[in-house]
């Protein structure tokens, strides 16, 4: 999907010295670190940081709250979720799994027959910070509010759930679907952006109106406080039962401007930045005075920006073009454009992201490289030729095609311009017309009235959604307008094993079947990804404790372990 | 004085209704309150939830009447993005602005008025000329360049050469961590977007007053006084300069009521959530009900403001009469 929610990712990326990643973990993948982590933090302090955007509101669930930043900077430490995504390890290499959270004591016990269900068990000693005990009380009504609350940004996944058993013990949850029904992406429910709500407080009650500008209890680590336009504090739970955090107080500082934002830093106003991966930033960033901070580059993050065709319309309603369109486009150096100057310069290879690397192909679309010659070949065969212009055409019609994208996206822009040459030079004539994100995504798209767009699938939870995007039965022009399947992408064959990948309870099947769709869309060449959007992180040296990327919950993920360098 | 003012208000009134629905009309068939929720993935209920409950259904005068009538009743309505009451988003983000204005004119009208007369007293001086060219190097300097220059020369580069435990002076918001009040800290904070206000303010009113001077410095009644022996800094100061004033209390008046919604750019780089910024962040997500009454606010400080330069008239010069 697009890179909403997360309208304003910041992804991190770059070191001096690069880690290449062997084969099998997809040969774009580029990752350095630092070695921030092993420097002990002291207990106590203040850690003021820097952060890009402030989010609408404080009701994470209501509509008001689309941004990734809200998530980033006061759910994460304050709303309780069954399972964390976490680095899967602390070499940096962007690989991310799921964890039960503090909340729960272990793994959650799922059953598939007769119907799924899944059984909770809640950490005895898991308490708010008013000491009431967070209980099966609160599942139940986080459920209630995602199926049946008032203005609600994403139901995905608590429709089918039948029901949240409390009748074993208020410590134990047992969550029943519908029959016929399941749900393979299980560990994102009471989770991710949702998390766990307070009953005792919220329920019969105005949810929004006590949430949305902030709230005085936790289930976290941390308890926040906004200060609107201003900041976000985080000072500790003291009910928190585990680990009590590091430092006194975080304080978010807001700065929506770049340019200040790295100011800021460079003057030790803020102690870190978790900047977008913009042309500016790059020229930041590489245009020096850095020194005494620390920086990493991750271009294994949760987002591809990728070519999506318009398989419904010509020229692109030839499986042939799309595959010479592949071949016209010499990804690497446009990556290297883009992003050379943090040290990422290969293309990615599969329309999944790096984090859901393990239910798809990472070199699904590495056979698609420059080469003219195939170009002509594949043009030639489905009866094309080319015009006095250079320009392919057949029964009168041209290889002409326009590219959209949002406006005022440096980045986007600079990638239209490279392909715009690339493309002319194989025979392509591509031109540009952009919009504002609301008519691109509003319109555009779902209507079917565009050739080709280039925007980026950004996932929020460890497991693809590829359905969504290429199942034929998404397809809007044939039911009824709906469905997000905007490239009317049209590969029977993969159907049953996207869905599968969605619904299929058994993690090896879905893996398997993952995969071999990856391969299917890339042979069908659906869309051709492009470049993997690098998380940027910046922190001075001054700060201390285990920091790395998470391109699922955002820099700060851990920052309850941050502190100030001892 | 009082029917005059009643009057001018009067005449407001159909102006802001007129210019409210264009806004609203503008606003509306520009920017796409929805357009956040398209690419999300439960997009098609989210958009048909958030269609009815904003009421984007009815027609565009339905839904600026809607908003009109809560406005009049002193209901400024609700954000569409945050859902917080507009009246206390506007009154929480003009108080940071407020402060810029005023430390901004104060230390403007103070430099331009001694740079001014300064200029007018010392015509074709080497004085005269060295602040002619600054000045026409302030008009023409783009606040957000020199913004983010003082930035990078008076805060980073201090902080990182001269191996500072913190700056000297600060580039975010008003106040330190843990600090309030008006004090050090204060200042330090606000040193530098003063001076991105200041550069453009001395600039063209110092122009103004030292034409302002020149005019009445040439008056026959200011040789008639020399004549008579009336010490220099007497006529310049109470003969002269108050009769030069006249004039720039119209400039300075509605330069500052423009700066209401004015402070964007110096907002955004400082990273002070006034005014300024909170008009970007409503308009780039079509937030209509923050918007119109941003307008409406805005507008009605540039005509309180427009009153009180007719009012201050008549205290400057007891021959101006208002009917």
């Amino acid at each position: 999907m697009s890179d909403q929610r997360g309208s304003v990712r910041l992804f991190a990326c770059f070191a001096a010295l690069a880690v290449v990643l062997g084969a099998a973990c997809g040969s774009s993948a580029k990752q350095s670190g630092t070695t921030a982590s092993t420097v002990a933090p002291k207990h106590g302090g203040t850690l003021i940081i820097g952060a890009e955007q402030e989010p609408d509101c404080m009701d994470w669930i209501a509509s008001c709250a689309g941004s990734s930043w809200g998530t980033w900077l006061a759910e994460i430490q304050t709303i309780p979720f069954a399972y964390r995504t976490v680095p899967a390890n602390d070499k940096n290499t962007g690989e991310l799994k799921s964890v039960p959270g503090p909340v729960l004591t272990g793994e959650a016990k799922l059953a598939t027959t007769p119907v799924q269900k899944l059984t909770y068990s809640i950490a005895p000693q898991a308490v708010w910070s008013d000491g009431v005990p967070i209980t099966c009380a609160d599942f139940a009504y986080t459920l209630d509010q995602q199926q049946h609350g008032t203005d609600l940004y994403d139901q995905t996944g608590y429709l089918d759930i039948a029901k949240v058993d409390c009748s074993h013990g208020a410590k134990t949850v047992i969550v029943t679907w519908k029959p016929g029904t399941s749900y393979a992406s299980w560990k994102a429910l009471f989770s991710g952006t949702v998390g766990i709500l307070p009953s005792h407080i919220l329920k019969g009650k105005d949810r929004d109106a006590l949430m949305k500008d902030g709230y005085s209890w936790s289930g976290g680590p941390c308890i926040a406080k906004g200060n609107k336009g201003d900041s976000i504090e985080l000072t500790h739970n003291p009910k928190w039962w585990g680990t009590p955090a590091v430092a006194d107080k975080v304080v978010f500082k807001i700065l929506p401007d770049t340019s200040a934002e790295f100011q800021a830093f460079k003057s030790g106003q803020v102690l870190a930045i978790y900047p977008q991966p913009q042309i500016d930033v790059v020229d930041a960033i590489s245009a020096g005075g850095l020194t005494g901070a620390n920086t990493l580059y991750n271009s294994n993050t949760a987002t591809v920006e990728a070519l999506w065709m318009n398989n419904a319309k010509p020229p692109f309603n030839s499986t042939a073009v799309r595959q010479a369109l592949a071949y016209s486009v010499d990804r690497d150096a446009l990556v290297k454009k883009l992003f050379g100057k943090l040290g990422v310069d290969k293309a990615v290879n599969s329309l999944n992201p790096y984090v859901a690397r393990d239910y798809s192909n990472p070199d699904a679309t590495a056979k698609y490289h420059l080469d003219l010659d195939m170009v002509n070949k594949l043009m030639t065969g489905a009866g094309w030729s080319k015009g006095s212009d250079g320009v392919w055409a057949k029964s009168g019609q041209r290889a002409s095609f326009t590219i959209n994208t949002t406006t005022t996206n440096r980045r986007r822009e600079l990638t239209e311009e490279i392909l715009q040459q690339q493309l002319k030079d194989a025979g392509f004539e591509m031109k540009i017309s952009n919009m504002k994100s609301g008519d691109l995504f509003g319109e555009k798209l779902p209507q079917g009235n565009y050739q080709i767009a280039l925007y980026a699938n950004n996932l929020t939870a460890l497991t693809p959604g590829l359905c969504t995007l290429f199942c034929s039965k998404n397809n809007p022009d044939t039911h009824g307008g709906n469905g997000n399947n905007w490239s009317r992408a049209n590969v029977p064959a993969a159907d049953p094993l996207l869905e599968a990948v969605d619904n299929n309870l058994d993690e090896s099947t879905r893996m398997a079947d993952g995969k071999r769709a990856d391969d299917l869309l890339a042979t069908d060449m659906v869309a051709l990804p492009i470049d993997p959007l690098p998380d940027i992180l910046i922190w001075s040296k001054k700060l201390g404790g285990p920091i790395q990327d998470n391109s699922i919950e955002g820099m700060f993920w851990n920052i309850d372990r941050w502190g100030l360098a001892s | 004085m009082l029917t005059f003012i009643l009057r001018r208000i009067l005449y407001s009134v159909p102006v802001l209704l007129v210019a409210s629905f264009l806004t609203f009309w503008g606003i509306r068939s520009t920017f796409d309150p929805l357009a956040r929720f398209r690419s999300s993935r439960d997009s098609a209920r989210l958009v048909a939830q958030q269609r009815k409950a904003l009421q984007l259904d009815h027609p565009i005068v339905w839904q600026w009447w809607h908003w009109l009538s809560g406005f009049v009743r002193g209901d400024m309505g609700t954000s569409w993005r945050t859902h917080e009451n507009v009246s206390e988003m506007i009154r929480r983000a003009s108080w940071p602005t407020l402060q810029l204005l005023f430390w901004g004119t104060l230390v403007s009208l103070t430099l331009a008025i001694g740079i001014g007369i300064y200029s007018a007293v010392k015509q074709y001086s080497v004085g005269d000329y060295a602040f002619t060219g600054l000045s026409y190097l302030g008009i023409a300097m783009p606040p957000f360049w020199f913004g983010l220059l003082a930035i990078g020369l008076l805060v980073t580069y201090p902080k990182t050469h001269w191996n500072l435990n913190e700056p000297i002076l600060y580039s975010v918001g008003l106040h330190s961590e843990g600090q309030s009040g008006l004090n050090l800290d204060y200042f330090r904070h606000l040193a530098l977007p003063v001076a991105v206000l200041a550069v453009q303010g001395v600039a063209a009113w110092s122009r103004f007053v030292r034409a302002s001077m020149l005019d009445v410095l040439n008056a026959d009644y200011v040789r008639t006084a020399r004549a008579k022996g009336v010490p220099r800094r007497k006529v310049i100061f109470k003969h002269a300069f108050r009769n030069a004033t006249i004039p720039l209390i119209t400039v300075v008046a509605l330069d500052t009521a423009f700066l209401i919604g004015g402070l964007l750019i110096t907002e955004q780089i400082f990273a002070i959530p006034g005014m300024g910024r909170l008009f970007l962040d409503s308009l780039l997500t079509g937030d209509a009900p923050v918007l119109l009454s941003w307008f409406v606010v805005v507008a009605i400080t540039v005509i309180i403001f427009n009153l009180a330069a007719d009012v201050l008239y008549g205290v400057a010069d007891p021959r101006i009469r208002v009917s």
